[in-house]
């Protein structure tokens, strides 16, 4: 008889229901397709402050770039900066082919792979950027470029894939 | 209104620093945490593409010598073994030779140049006159009324460096300030004291001879600062100075 005895709460019991805290959740609404464009802040007068500031940090060597990234946003987020996104742009593959003309003609081939991690960060002071810059320089790794740069709408397009069919129909139905 | 200002003279002086080139060496920690880790990652790694190739003509080599009449597939075309790429990959790498970290500049000890000392900041100084003494500091202009402190210590960087000099100043405030009284001499109702600002700078680049140096002029890293500052401006100066 134990063997048989289930213990699922049915409507009438009073215990029904006892599991459910979805009703209790913020409801969410329809998920919405499409992307928001950036939002730029206007730097003012006396108070200086950065919009969106991109740091590029590009490398041959992938752990070292990725750590580097790391490092960088631990870094705002001890020293209490707004990091919008870090995200990574797409690898770069070039094929390094030699010609030896000397002797026989061989072609050896190199593939390197140029990698690119971008921190995205928000609400720079004036005062405090030099310092940031110093900072973050002088603690690069060999081999690894660094670029510091305004966010800028072409910026955020690079990031984008365009797609040549829906373009293709646009300009058919327009 | 001139009774409440100040009477201080105000100067502008420029911290130009040269970057280091290479990484500094790894302390004993680190480079025990390094082997470690390498050694955890190889033993976790899984083969690579070259790996396999090579194990597997490794093998047919094998297999090739124990039945002499087997012949697997036509061997009309000529492959190239991984074991002999490996081979020139090895000969390329020794004829390769990388650049002296130390360099003569370091083994003279010629604190004039450049190129020593590569793994640290480097700092300019300039012997400047004041008052009657003969001082090292970091090269230093009076300020003129109506300019922006950061455009006197560009001009400060102007006077004792030449004008073509590839110098990047980050931002428009001053790193740290010094200020002093005239001796008692010297002072006046007017004068009492000056207050020095100091600015920093990256050097691009690392080509100074088109540099037309006026006076005195040293390269130095912060541990060497104390030889030649005072003890007070050193201390000064040390607050904003990052290792």
């Amino acid at each position: 008889d134990a063997l048989l005895g289930c213990h699922r709460s049915y409507r009438s019991r009073p215990t029904h229901g006892i599991g459910k805290f979805k009703y209790l959740l913020p409801k969410e609404g329809p998920k919405k397709r499409k992307e928001k464009v950036q939002m730029k802040e206007i730097d003012a007068g006396t108070e200086y402050q950065y919009g969106d500031v991109n740091i590029q940090m590009t490398s041959y060597d992938l752990c070292l770039v990725e750590h580097f990234a790391q490092y960088v946003h631990r870094l705002c987020n001890r020293l209490s900066i707004r990091v919008n996104e870090s995200y990574a742009m797409p690898t770069k593959t070039n094929e390094v082919l030699f010609m030896e003309e000397r002797g026989s003609k061989m072609q050896l081939d190199a593939v390197l792979t140029t990698h690119q991690r971008v921190v995205q960060i928000r609400g720079l002071s004036s005062t405090f950027a030099p310092v940031l810059l110093e900072i973050i320089q002088s603690s690069q790794p060999e081999g690894v470029h660094l670029l510091m740069k305004q966010h800028t709408e072409a910026d955020f397009k690079s990031r984008l894939k365009s797609r040549p069919e829906l373009e293709e129909l646009l300009a058919e139905m327009s | 209104s001139a009774a409440a200002r100040r009477p201080w003279r105000l100067f502008g002086a420029m911290c130009l620093l040269r970057l280091p080139r290479i990484t500094q060496p790894l302390q004993k920690v680190e480079e025990e945490m390094a082997a470690l880790m390498e050694q955890i990652e190889l033993e976790k790694s899984h083969y690579s593409d070259h790996e396999i190739r090579k194990l597997e003509e490794e093998e047919r080599l094998k297999r090739k010598k124990e039945t002499l009449y087997d012949e697997d597939e036509a061997r009309g075309k000529t492959v190239i073994m991984a074991q002999d790429l490996e081979e020139k990959w090895e000969q390329k790498f020794l004829q390769f030779k990388a650049a002296p970290r130390i360099t003569d500049a370091d083994k003279r000890n010629d604190r004039t140049s450049l190129n020593r000392k590569l793994d640290s900041n480097l700092m300019l100084l300039v012997k400047q006159k004041i008052g009657n003494q003969e001082l090292w500091l970091l090269p230093q202009v009076e300020w003129q009324p109506g300019e922006m402190l950061r455009s006197t210590a560009e001009r400060a960087m102007a006077t004792f460096l030449g004008d073509h000099i590839q110098a990047k100043v980050l931002g428009n405030a001053p790193y740290g300030i010094y200020k002093y009284k005239f001796p008692r001499a010297i002072r006046t109702e007017d004068n009492v004291g000056a207050k020095v600002f100091f600015f920093k700078a990256f050097l691009q680049s690392s080509d100074l001879s088109q540099a037309e140096l006026k006076a005195d002029y040293l390269w130095v890293t912060k541990k060497e600062l104390g030889d030649y500052l005072k003890p007070e401006y050193l201390k000064k100066v040390n607050r904003f100075l990052l290792d």
